[in-house]
C-alpha cells in the first residue's frame, strides 16, 4: 500500500478525532473527577463503546487471528471465556459504582487503600499497575509500528509509525481527559467493528463463496483446527495458563475497572455491560474468522502474527477496505493506550502523590495528573522504540502480574477479615512471582505464570490476613453501607 | 428467592458454566468432532447463554428513581 495514502488516512483520522476531542473538552468540568472520570456521568452507549475500545486492543485482529492461525478453535474458547469474565461485573460493577459515589474514589487502588486503611496498599498497588501496564502499552505501539511498516512495504519506518500513534494518543488524552478519550474511543470502536465485519464478509464471499464454504474447506483441509488441543498449541496447560488471568481482566486491569466508577446510574451501567458483551462477541467471531481465512489462504506463514498484514496486502480485500482495517487496528491500539495513560496518571496523582503529601489541593492534584499524561506517553514510546525481548515478556506477564490484585479486590467486598498486610504480601510476592516465572521461562509442574501468580496471591492474602488484625470498623461501615444499598437496588 | 439465595444460585450456575467451558471441549465427543458443530458451536452457545444470563441479572438493577 502506498505510504502517502496511509499517512493521509492517518492524518484525516487524527483531524476527525481531534475535532471530537475538542468538542468533548467544551463540556469538561474543572475538577479531578471531571478530567479522569468524566464527572461520573457517562451515558450507557458511550460507556459501552469506550469500555469495548479500551478492552480490545490491536491484539484481536493481529494476535488472536495469529492464535487461530496456529492453534485453531482453542483461540475462540480462550477469547469467549475472557468475554464471559463480564460475569464478574454483574457482581462487582454495582459495588464499585456504589462505593465510588459514596467515598468519591478516583481509582480502584485508592478504594483498596481506603478499605484496608493503608496508604501503602494504594501506593504499592498503583506502582504494580504502572510496572505491568507500561510494557503492555508499549506493545500496542509496537504493533502499530510493525503493521504500518509491513503494510507499506517498509516505506513507513517503524519509528514513524509508533511516533504517530503516540502523538495521537497523547493529544486526545491531554485535550479533554476521560471525556475526550471516551468520545474518541466511541469513534474508534465504531471504526474497529464496522471495518472488521466488512472485511471478513469480503474475505468469506470473495475467497470461499461464503462462510459455509470457508468452514467446509476448513473441515476438509484442516480438521484438527476445529478441535482442541487440535494442532497442539492449545493443550490443556496452555489453555488454562492463557485463559485464567484474562478471565479476571475486568477486575484486574485498572484502566477497565476504573470504568465501573463512570456510568451516570446503574441503568447506564447495564447498557455498558450489555453493549460491551454484544460488541465483544461479534468482534471475537470476526477475529477468529480472520485467522481461519489466513490458515486456508496463507498456509506457509512463518510468523503467525503476520497473517493480518499479509492478508491485507492480497487482492481479496478492496484497497479502501484494507486501508480502513489498518485504521481499525490502529484505533484499537490507540484507544487502549490512551485509556491506560489516563488511568496510570490518575493513580500517580491520587495514590502516590496525594498519599505522600496530603497537603495537595485538587487543582495541584489535577496538574500533576495532567503532567503525567505526556510523561507516561514518552516513557511508553521509549519502551516501544527499544523493541527489547524483555518488553514482550513483561507484556505477557502483565495479565499474570495484574491478576495478583484480584484477591484483594474480592476480599474488599466479600471478606471482612482481609488486611493490609495480606494485600501487600499478595501483590508484592505475587507480582514478583509472575515476573520471575515469565522472564525465566520456568514453569514448575508445567503450570503457566498466571496460574502460579494467582495461587501465590490467594494463599498469601488469606494466610497473612488471618495472622494480622483487620480494620474491623472500616469493614463494618464499608460493607454495611453496601449491603443496605444492594438490597434496596435489588443487586445480587 | 431472597437476594442472598439469588447470589448463591447465580454464583453456582456461573461456576458450573465456566468449568464446563474449560473442560467439555477437551473431552469426547467434542475433542474428536472435527466440525463446526463441535467446540466452535459449544463455545458460541456458552457465550450466548452468559450474555442472556447477564441480561436477566442486570435487568433487575434499580436506580434511585425506580428505573
Amino acid at each position: 500500500m502506498d505510504a502517502n495514502t496511509i499517512y493521509l488516512a492517518l492524518f484525516l483520522y487524527f483531524i476527525v478525532g481531534s475535532i471530537i476531542a475538542r468538542q468533548a473538552r467544551r463540556k469538561l468540568g474543572s475538577g479531578v473527577n471531571d478530567f479522569f472520570l468524566a464527572g461520573r456521568a457517562l451515558g450507557g452507549v458511550i460507556a459501552a463503546l469506550t469500555y469495548s475500545a479500551t478492552t480490545y486492543s490491536a491484539f484481536m485482529l493481529v494476535g488472536l487471528a495469529g492464535f487461530t492461525y496456529i492453534g485453531g478453535v482453542g483461540a475462540l474458547g480462550f477469547e469467549l471465556i475472557y468475554l464471559s469474565g463480564l460475569i464478574l461485573v454483574a457482581f462487582f460493577g454495582p459495588r464499585f459504582w456504589l462505593v465510588g459515589n459514596r467515598y468519591n474514589y478516583l481509582t480502584p487502588t485508592e478504594m483498596l487503600g481506603d478499605r484496608y486503611e493503608s496508604r501503602a496498599v494504594s501506593i504499592v498497588s498503583a506502582v504494580a499497575a504502572v510496572i505491568f501496564l507500561i510494557p503492555y502499552s508499549a506493545v500496542q505501539l509496537i504493533g502499530i509500528g510493525a503493521l504500518l511498516e509491513g503494510i507499506s512495504g517498509g516505506a513507513i519506518p517503524y519509528i514513524a509509525g509508533v511516533s504517530v500513534a503516540a502523538v495521537i494518543a497523547v493529544y486526545w488524552t491531554w485535550t479533554g481527559g476521560l471525556k475526550a478519550v471516551a468520545w474518541t474511543d466511541s469513534l474508534q470502536a465504531a471504526v474497529m467493528l464496522t471495518v472488521a465485519v466488512l472485511s471478513v464478509i469480503f474475505i468469506a464471499y470473495r475467497a470461499f463463496d461464503g462462510f459455509g464454504g470457508m468452514f467446509a474447506q476448513l473441515e476438509a483441509q484442516y480438521p484438527q483446527w476445529l478441535t482442541v488441543p487440535g494442532p497442539g498449541f492449545f493443550n490443556v496447560n496452555a489453555f488454562v495458563g492463557l485463559t485464567l488471568p484474562w478471565f479476571f481482566f475486568s477486575l484486574s486491569n485498572p484502566q477497565v475497572s476504573q470504568r465501573l466508577f463512570m456510568p451516570g446510574s446503574l441503568g447506564q451501567m447495564r447498557i455498558m455491560v450489555m453493549g460491551f458483551l454484544v460488541f465483544g462477541f461479534i468482534y471475537t467471531l470476526v477475529s477468529i474468522m480472520w485467522g481461519f481465512s489466513a490458515r486456508l489462504l496463507l498456509p506457509d506463514l512463518e510468523v503467525a502474527d503476520s497473517a493480518t498484514p499479509v492478508l491485507l496486502s492480497m487482492n481479496i480485500v478492496p484497497g479502501i477496505v484494507a486501508l480502513l482495517v489498518m485504521l481499525g487496528i490502529s484505533a484499537a491500539a490507540i484507544s487502549t493506550v490512551n485509556s491506560i495513560i489516563l488511568s496510570l496518571s490518575s493513580m500517580v496523582c491520587r495514590d502516590v502523590f496525594k498519599n505522600i503529601s496530603r497537603e495537595i489541593d485538587e487543582e495541584r492534584e489535577l496538574l500533576i495528573g495532567r503532567i503525567f499524561v505526556p510523561l507516561f506517553t514518552v516513557f511508553i514510546l521509549g519502551f516501544a522504540t527499544l523493541r527489547l525481548d524483555l518488553i514482550a515478556a513483561l507484556s505477557v506477564a502483565s495479565s499474570a502480574g495484574l491478576l495478583v490484585m484480584v484477591p484483594a479486590l474480592i476480599g474488599a467486598f466479600f471478606w471482612r477479615r482481609g488486611t493490609a498486610a495480606g494485600v501487600l504480601s499478595s501483590v508484592i510476592v505475587g507480582g514478583l512471582t509472575a515476573m520471575v516465572l515469565q522472564y525465566s521461562g520456568w514453569r514448575p509442574l508445567d503450570l503457566w505464570p498466571g496460574v502460579w501468580s494467582g495461587i501465590v496471591a490467594v494463599t498469601l492474602f488469606i494466610g497473612v490476613s488471618l495472622l494480622t488484625l483487620p480494620p474491623e470498623k472500616k469493614a463494618e461501615e464499608f460493607l454495611g453501607f453496601l449491603n443496605r444499598e444492594l438490597n434496596r437496588r435489588k443487586v445480587i | 428467592m431472597s437476594l442472598k439465595q439469588q447470589r448463591i444460585f447465580w454464583a453456582l450456575l456461573f461456576g458450573a458454566m465456566i468449568l464446563a467451558a474449560f473442560i467439555v471441549p477437551f473431552l469426547p465427543p467434542l475433542r474428536d468432532l472435527s466440525s463446526v458443530y463441535g467446540a466452535f458451536l459449544f463455545w458460541n452457545a456458552f457465550a450466548l447463554v452468559v450474555i442472556i444470563c447477564l441480561g436477566i441479572i442486570t435487568a433487575r438493577w434499580r436506580d434511585d428513581d425506580g428505573r
